[in-house]
């Protein structure tokens, strides 16, 4: 399978804090790949980095053949990549469609066509019904499902999202890995960070474990969940 | 569609109905302060770049024409749209600089901008006269020098500027373009993430609303016949552009349209009413009500215009935010 995405020795220190130190890892076009770790790991940051939000002290990051560390953020969208952040920040006063239209935009630069692409992709994550709600008025889980609808309609072949999950009810987050599902048969490659794990081995491919802004394991999702350094990770090592 | 065509239809009818001359003046005050209000609003309302020094672009297109006319003979109206590329081109360093600088850090900067430029034109009289300024020579009847007898004229070219303006923003507001800027104004960073190049946008916006602020700054001096630094970059224009928007309604078609109208009628009315009596009571009562209004309004009045149209017409009317036409 070819490689959508290839992050190669990516560093990025802020002072003193090494906040991702020698990161690497792939992913092949149409898989889907959770990135965890405990708070303050460096998974953020990453996707800061990848998405050109900060820049890296070292390394590289390749997607479809392109360099992409030092370029900004509009266009590597552009170049296919599409993010969600961890605190979803719709545009507040601009209804559920405007958002996602502006998202559709970039493609096709016709309001006819970026509406009817919008209203597709407001459907698909379920908020057809609030289309004309400004975004402001939205609970927190209908943001983040806001903000996926926009991140999909720039036509993105790596998606990546950023605790997309969070706090979610036991029913939503089974339509949540629906919505992921559909999305890897489309073959959308996707990076996916994430705290609930039970969540996530029923959709990824592979895990990619970080801590203190290295990755610590990497591969099959239950082998990663019983390796002993993840482990410690999480809760520590015993005395 | 029936509103704006009444309203147009009451606004070229204005100067046939009333006479007087004071009354004509203030008409034309409100017509171009709200046409640069229009201007400002491009820029700093629907992409929310709050500029305090739209000054810059006024004195540039003043100068610009008026330098032609005197000592070239260019028509004021070649020397209008000469002052509108000036101005054009001088945003583009002037943006360069302070768009690296986000929110009150931006309205300053373009203070700056307005007040350097004041100085250049106050110490350099070899090609614009100094600090004393100079009159614009009258020559009489002559529309093509931009120059009438009556004030109707002046009215109409008034006039016809804010329609301009207000086409182009409705034409803005109902293209990719207006849902970019108001997604720049909203959250740069989470635009960006969605492919808008939030840099070239607000440089292109600036752009028109420079050119646009020139026209007005050309047409104030033929209006007046005089043209001096501190008229043409003076700060009350940068910050009148500003606060007819606030007031009337940021980021919306007709709100600097509303707020002008209010807030120069506000201003007339207090003259007459208490200009002969203590220095100052005027403006001191005009600051208060402007203090109330923003405190009890922060959106802008227009939003008690099309609640109530809303009410009488069931379509909405609502800007970009709602649905194109």
């Amino acid at each position: 399978m070819a490689e959508a995405l290839v992050v190669r020795n990516l560093s990025k220190r802020f002072g003193g804090l090494r906040a991702v130190q020698d990161l690497s890892f792939a992913v092949a076009e149409g898989e889907t790949v959770a990135l965890i770790g405990p708070n303050g790991a460096g998974k953020t940051t990453s996707f800061h980095l990848i998405t050109g939000y900060h820049r890296a002290d070292a390394g590289s990051i390749i997607a479809f053949g392109r360099e992409l560390a030092g370029v900004r953020p509009y266009d590597i969208c552009a170049h296919g990549l599409a993010r969600t952040f961890q605190v979803a920040r719709p545009f507040g006063k601009m209804t559920v469609l405007a958002n996602v239209m502006t998202g559709a935009l970039l493609r096709d630069r016709r309001l006819a066509a970026a509406r009817a692409k919008a209203q597709e992709a407001i459907d698909f994550v379920g908020l057809a019904l609030k289309a004309e709600t400004p975004a402001r008025d939205l609970t927190t889980i209908d943001q983040r499902r806001l903000e996926l609808a926009r991140a999909l309609a720039t036509d993105p072949q790596v998606l990546l999202l950023d605790e997309i999950g969070a706090g979610l009810t036991d029913e939503e987050a089974a339509e949540l890995v629906r919505t992921i599902r559909e999305l890897r048969r489309q073959r959308v490659a996707i990076v996916w960070i994430e705290h609930i794990v039970h969540v996530l081995v029923q959709v990824v491919e592979r895990l990619v474990a970080m801590d203190s802004g290295r990755v610590i394991a990497e591969g099959d999702p239950e082998a990663v969940m019983r390796n002993a350094a993840v482990i410690d990770a999480y809760l520590g090592t015993a005395v | 569609m029936i509103a704006v065509a009444v309203l147009a239809a009451a606004a070229i009818a204005l100067p046939l109905v009333v006479a007087n001359r004071f009354a004509i003046d203030i008409a034309i005050r409100v017509l171009l302060f709200a046409f640069i209000g229009v201007a400002w609003n491009l820029m700093g309302g629907y992409a929310k770049q709050l500029s305090l020094g739209h000054a810059a672009y006024f004195g540039l297109g003043a100068y610009t024409s008026t330098i032609l006319l005197i000592r070239f003979d260019v028509s004021p109206w070649l020397g209008m749209l000469a002052g509108g590329v000036v101005a054009m081109l001088a945003s583009l360093p002037i943006g360069a600089l302070c768009f690296r600088l986000r929110g009150p850090y931006f309205a300053i900067a373009t203070i700056a901008t307005a007040q350097v430029m004041m100085l250049l034109f106050l110490k350099f009289r070899d090609f614009a006269w100094g600090a004393e300024g100079t009159t614009i020579p009258n020559l009489g009847d002559d529309p093509l020098m931009m120059q009438f007898d009556g004030k109707a004229a002046y009215y109409y070219i008034a006039l016809a500027l804010l329609a301009v303006g207000l086409f182009i923003t409705h034409r803005i507001e109902r293209s990719w373009m207006g849902y970019y800027l108001v997604a720049v104004g909203e959250d740069e960073d989470a635009a960006e993430a969605i492919g808008v190049n939030a840099l070239r946008i607000k440089r292109q916006i600036y752009m028109i609303s420079a050119f646009l602020t020139a026209l007005a700054g050309t047409f104030y001096v033929q209006y007046i016949y005089f043209i001096d630094p501190n008229t043409a970059f003076s700060f009350n224009i940068s910050v009148e552009a500003a606060l007819v928007s606030i007031v009337g309604g940021i980021g919306t078609l007709w709100g600097p349209v509303l707020g002008t109208v209010l807030l120069e009628t506000l201003s007339a009315f207090l003259q007459s009413w208490l200009g002969s009596g203590l220095g100052g009571v005027q403006l001191t009562v005009y600051s208060l009500i402007l203090m109330a209004v923003i405190l009890w309004r922060p959106a802008g009045l227009i939003g008690f215009v099309s609640d109530a149209w809303k009410r009488l017409a069931p379509a909405p009317a609502a800007p970009v935010e709602a649905r194109d036409g």
